[in-house]
């Protein structure tokens, strides 16, 4: 198991922060004007969606969700081959709508795409949906033996924590962090926010000391790392310390994420400027119904997460988890389901569960 | 979006990717070499250097060891390193991001820099010159290389960062024990890995271009593993003995399609091999006693390979078509010259230090505005609405939030869609302002709607700026510019025009 010492330890130096995001940025408006000279061009969409999905996970941009929608009709325009059905697979599985991802890795299959690749993308899908973890377990066991490198021990770890293993995906994480060998803090801030969240969310007695000892390295890695932010904000309200928590999360509110200025509500009110929270909340729960209106299953848990707490709206919360649930009937979403059900008195029986599965997402 | 199991395939940092190498004799002065790295494809205008990273440029004295098909040129073991440190950002009095560093000379001096800064910084002694910064990609390819067909400037319009270290030749390199030299650059990290034993990582490195990519990865060579990485692991000058003949073998198959590629065989199986093996010693080679030209580039090794004496100093100059003859001698031995679908970069070097083109980050600002007789409220009371409803060629807009920060979804009649945000309104002034979210190739992209009193009318204004990031940006322009125009123009009939 880790210790406070050992996650403390001195890294290999890494790129600053600073740095790193702007040349994401900057990489990213390179691979959008290689697309525009030629959509066709090798490997340009596929760059474009690299960027693109960095972005939104590391720098809290959620506006490249949206960019990648576009970015994805206009690739399926411009080329009809495989090529095409495989980045439509990856926004798909991006904004979790795994049944069109699915369908567009058949068509790539069919007309044909690498088996390899095809075999990847469908991993991670079975694994965000929870189907057949050990078959999912085994293939990143195999897969992480072979490179030995952190972008394949870090979906390995995340399967482990996904079976509740989390003594041995402690031990993952950390040789992914042994690995790595180049200069980019992204990775490793990646790493420290997996660690975060194991410590601080999955196992059954958390501590949150651990876990914001890693969200703080998270951060110290990459300062833009808006979700690492949030969830450190979580711990120190929940330590009784508003302060650092507003301090986290007011450099964040230039991102389009709601769920800093639902955190932010949090902090404000519970410092007694009511006026001020109950803004913060109404623009969370503005933006939340946005990302909704525009990638419904991507932010199904998140949305129910905060309709569940101060968006105060149980009802939106269930349907919501329920969603969630229909779409990836994972351990997780499962369990956030019956949370939200219990809090909203329907005392989750068999009978709620199977409404909860069958629930249609609405299209 | 919550927790994504699936991460990255490869996060590398680009800053740390080489794109080119160059060695040529200094435009202002035959008595300067000029030596250069260029990384970071495809850079944005904000590019900006890794701090842990070593940026160098290594250089060794080369002697011809072998000619004809025994060719070999021998480097020595001495190396004088010219190296590139850069430090985390600072902000100037207008907040604007700095970025300084040095460049360390052989002989230890240190030249201090601040990138972007087009002087440079030249020594106390004014023998040496260094500057980095974005430039203009000087790199051109013309070709889709795995069919040999010729294509417009795959990099048109790119960016990347150079480092550029300009210096007394004869005090530097002292060619009159020997002015044959080969050059190779690399990216280190400046802190070797914490692992116990782990030796240090060399991130990239490059000789004379197109090593990898065309080389040892020959695109037309299907069902062979991919050997860059085990390549890129390589030290430069020290090829490890123990793969070299797995190097070797492969740069013989590939130069044998190359060969083949015009049906023609221009190379015997001999001279083919010697081909090889002097391209598995990766590194530049220059000769400052020469005269070192656009056409000069692999001169060296050909005339070294057809057992002659070579006549200039090879190198490799900011406008010299490497590529265009690093084919023409793979696939005819130089029996005619293949011409890609390109002539030059995107723009050519200059003949002033530091030889490459500034970078392209021209904004572009399309405006229009039409004169009408109606009141500027009732005008402004219909396009003043972020809605966009009013305008002809919108099939369907959502507004998605309110006030500042609202976003509107434009499908547009010819399936288009794009997505924008407003950023500022001000209906006293009967003005509002939104950028660019997705569905326009642009950059930077500001939209701006006024309405103006004129006389007992008024004039409505639209005007789009943007970073023209491609070539040509007569495409986005097109588009703006028909939104803009149309748009417009259909409040003329809905409102009087101006007498």
């Amino acid at each position: 198991m880790s210790t406070i010492m050992e996650i403390d330890h001195p890294y290999p130096s890494t790129t600053d922060g600073e740095i790193a995001a702007i040349n994401l940025q900057s990489a990213r408006r390179g691979a959008w004007a290689r697309f525009a000279q030629d959509a066709r061009l090798s490997r340009a969409a596929e760059a474009v969606v690299e960027k693109e999905v960095l972005t939104a996970q590391f720098l809290g941009d959620l506006d490249a969700l949206d960019r990648l929608e576009s970015l994805a009709k206009q690739f399926a325009e411009a080329d009809d081959s495989f090529r095409a059905e495989l980045v439509q697979a990856e926004v798909a599985s991006t904004t979790h709508r795994f049944d069109d991802a699915r369908r567009h890795l058949a068509r790539a299959a069919s007309m044909g795409g690498s088996q390899e690749e095809i075999d990847r993308h469908l991993l991670s899908i079975n694994q965000a949906c929870g189907v057949d973890l050990d078959a999912v377990l085994a293939a990143r066991r195999k897969i992480a033996a072979a490179s030995g490198s952190l972008e394949d021990l870090v979906p390995l770890g995340a399967a482990l924590a996904d079976l509740e293993r989390f003594a041995e995906a402690d031990s993952v994480y950390r040789q992914a962090l042994g690995s790595y060998d180049d200069v980019s803090p992204i990775p490793l801030a990646w790493v420290c926010f997996q660690l975060g969240m194991l410590w601080g969310e999955l196992v059954p007695l958390p501590d949150p000391v651990l876990a914001a000892l890693c969200y703080r390295r998270a951060i110290a890695y990459l300062p833009g790392y808006v979700k690492a932010r949030v969830h450190l904000a979580e711990i120190c309200v929940s330590q009784d310390q508003p302060r650092e928590a507003q301090e986290l999360l007011v450099p964040a509110l230039s991102s389009p994420d709601p769920e800093v200025r639902w955190r932010l509500a949090d902090v404000l009110i519970a410092q007694g400027s009511f006026e001020e929270g109950e803004r913060q909340l109404d623009a969370a729960r503005l933006g939340f119904e946005g990302l909704l209106e525009r990638h419904l299953l991507a932010f199904a848990d998140h949305a129910a997460e905060f309709y569940a707490g101060s968006g105060n709206d149980h009802r939106r919360a269930l349907q919501l988890a329920r969603w969630n649930v229909a779409n990836r009937p994972t351990r997780r979403t499962i369990k956030q389901a019956h949370a939200i059900a219990a809090n909203a008195n329907e005392a989750p029986g068999a009978g709620d569960l199977g409404e909860a599965c069958d629930a249609e997402v609405p299209a | 979006m919550s927790d994504h199991v699936d991460g990255p395939r490869s996060i590398g940092d680009p800053p740390a990717d080489i794109t080119d190498l160059f060695a040529f004799t200094s435009p202002m002065d035959p008595a300067r070499t000029v030596l250069a790295m260029c990384v970071f494809p495809s850079a944005g205008e904000s590019a900006v250097f890794s701090n842990v990273i070593d940026y160098a440029i290594a250089v060794r004295r080369v002697s011809v060891a072998g000619v004809g098909n025994a060719a070999k040129f021998q480097p020595a073991e001495q190396e004088l390193r010219f190296t590139f440190r850069f430090e985390v950002l600072d902000r100037d009095a207008a907040s604007k991001v700095i970025q300084r560093g040095t460049c360390t000379l052989p002989d230890g001096r240190k030249i201090s820099l601040t990138v972007n800064d087009e002087k440079g910084t030249s020594t106390p002694e004014g023998d040496c010159q260094a500057f980095a910064g974005l430039r203009s990609d000087p790199f051109y390819l013309a070709w889709i290389a795995a069919t040999l067909e010729k294509a417009p400037n795959l990099l048109q319009h790119d960016n990347v960062l150079c480092m550029v270290v300009e210096f007394d030749t004869h005090r530097v390199l002292d060619p009159e024990n020997g002015s044959l030299f080969g050059v190779i650059a690399e990216t280190l990290p400046t802190e070797p890995p914490s692992r116990i034993g782990h030796p240090v990582a060399r991130i990239d490195w490059i000789g004379r271009p197109e090593q990898t990519n065309v080389r040892l990865n020959n695109p037309a060579l299907f069902g062979v593993a991919d050997i860059r990485d085990l390549w890129n692991q390589q030290t430069p000058f020290e090829i490890s003995k123990d793969l070299q003949p797995l190097f070797l073998q492969r740069l013989k198959d590939s130069f044998t399609n190359w060969d083949m590629r015009d049906g023609k065989s221009d190379w015997t199986p001999e001279a083919l091999a010697a081909n090889a093996n002097v391209f598995l010693d990766d590194f530049l080679l220059f000769d400052v006693a020469k005269p070192i030209t656009d056409e000069s580039h692999l001169e060296i090794e050909k005339s070294t390979i057809d057992g002659r004496p070579y006549q200039t100093g090879g190198g490799r100059t900011v406008d010299g078509n490497s590529i265009d003859i690093l084919l023409t001698w793979l696939v005819n031995r130089d029996r005619a010259f293949l011409l890609g679908g390109a002539t030059g970069a995107t723009k050519p070097g200059t003949k002033v230090f530091p030889y490459f083109a500034t970078p392209n980050t021209e904004t572009q600002t399309v405006t229009d505005s039409v004169e009408l007789g109606a009141a500027p409220d009732d005008v402004w009371s219909v396009i003043g609405q972020f809605n966009l409803d009013w305008h002809p060629l919108v099939a369907r807009v959502r507004l998605i939030g309110d006030g500042l920060g609202q976003l509107r979804r434009i499908e547009t009649r010819d399936g288009g869609e794009v997505v924008e945000r407003l950023t500022e309104v001000d209906n006293a002034k009967r003005v509002y302002r939104y950028v660019l979210i997705a569905g326009i190739a642009a950059s930077h992209y500001e939209g701006t709607i006024e309405v103006l009193p004129k006389g007992s009318g008024c004039v409505a204004e639209w005007r789009v700026q943007y970073l023209a990031n491609n070539q040509p940006d007569i495409v986005v322009r097109t588009r703006v510019l028909t939104l803009l125009k149309t748009g417009l123009g259909s409040l003329k009939r809905r409102f009087a025009a101006a007498a």
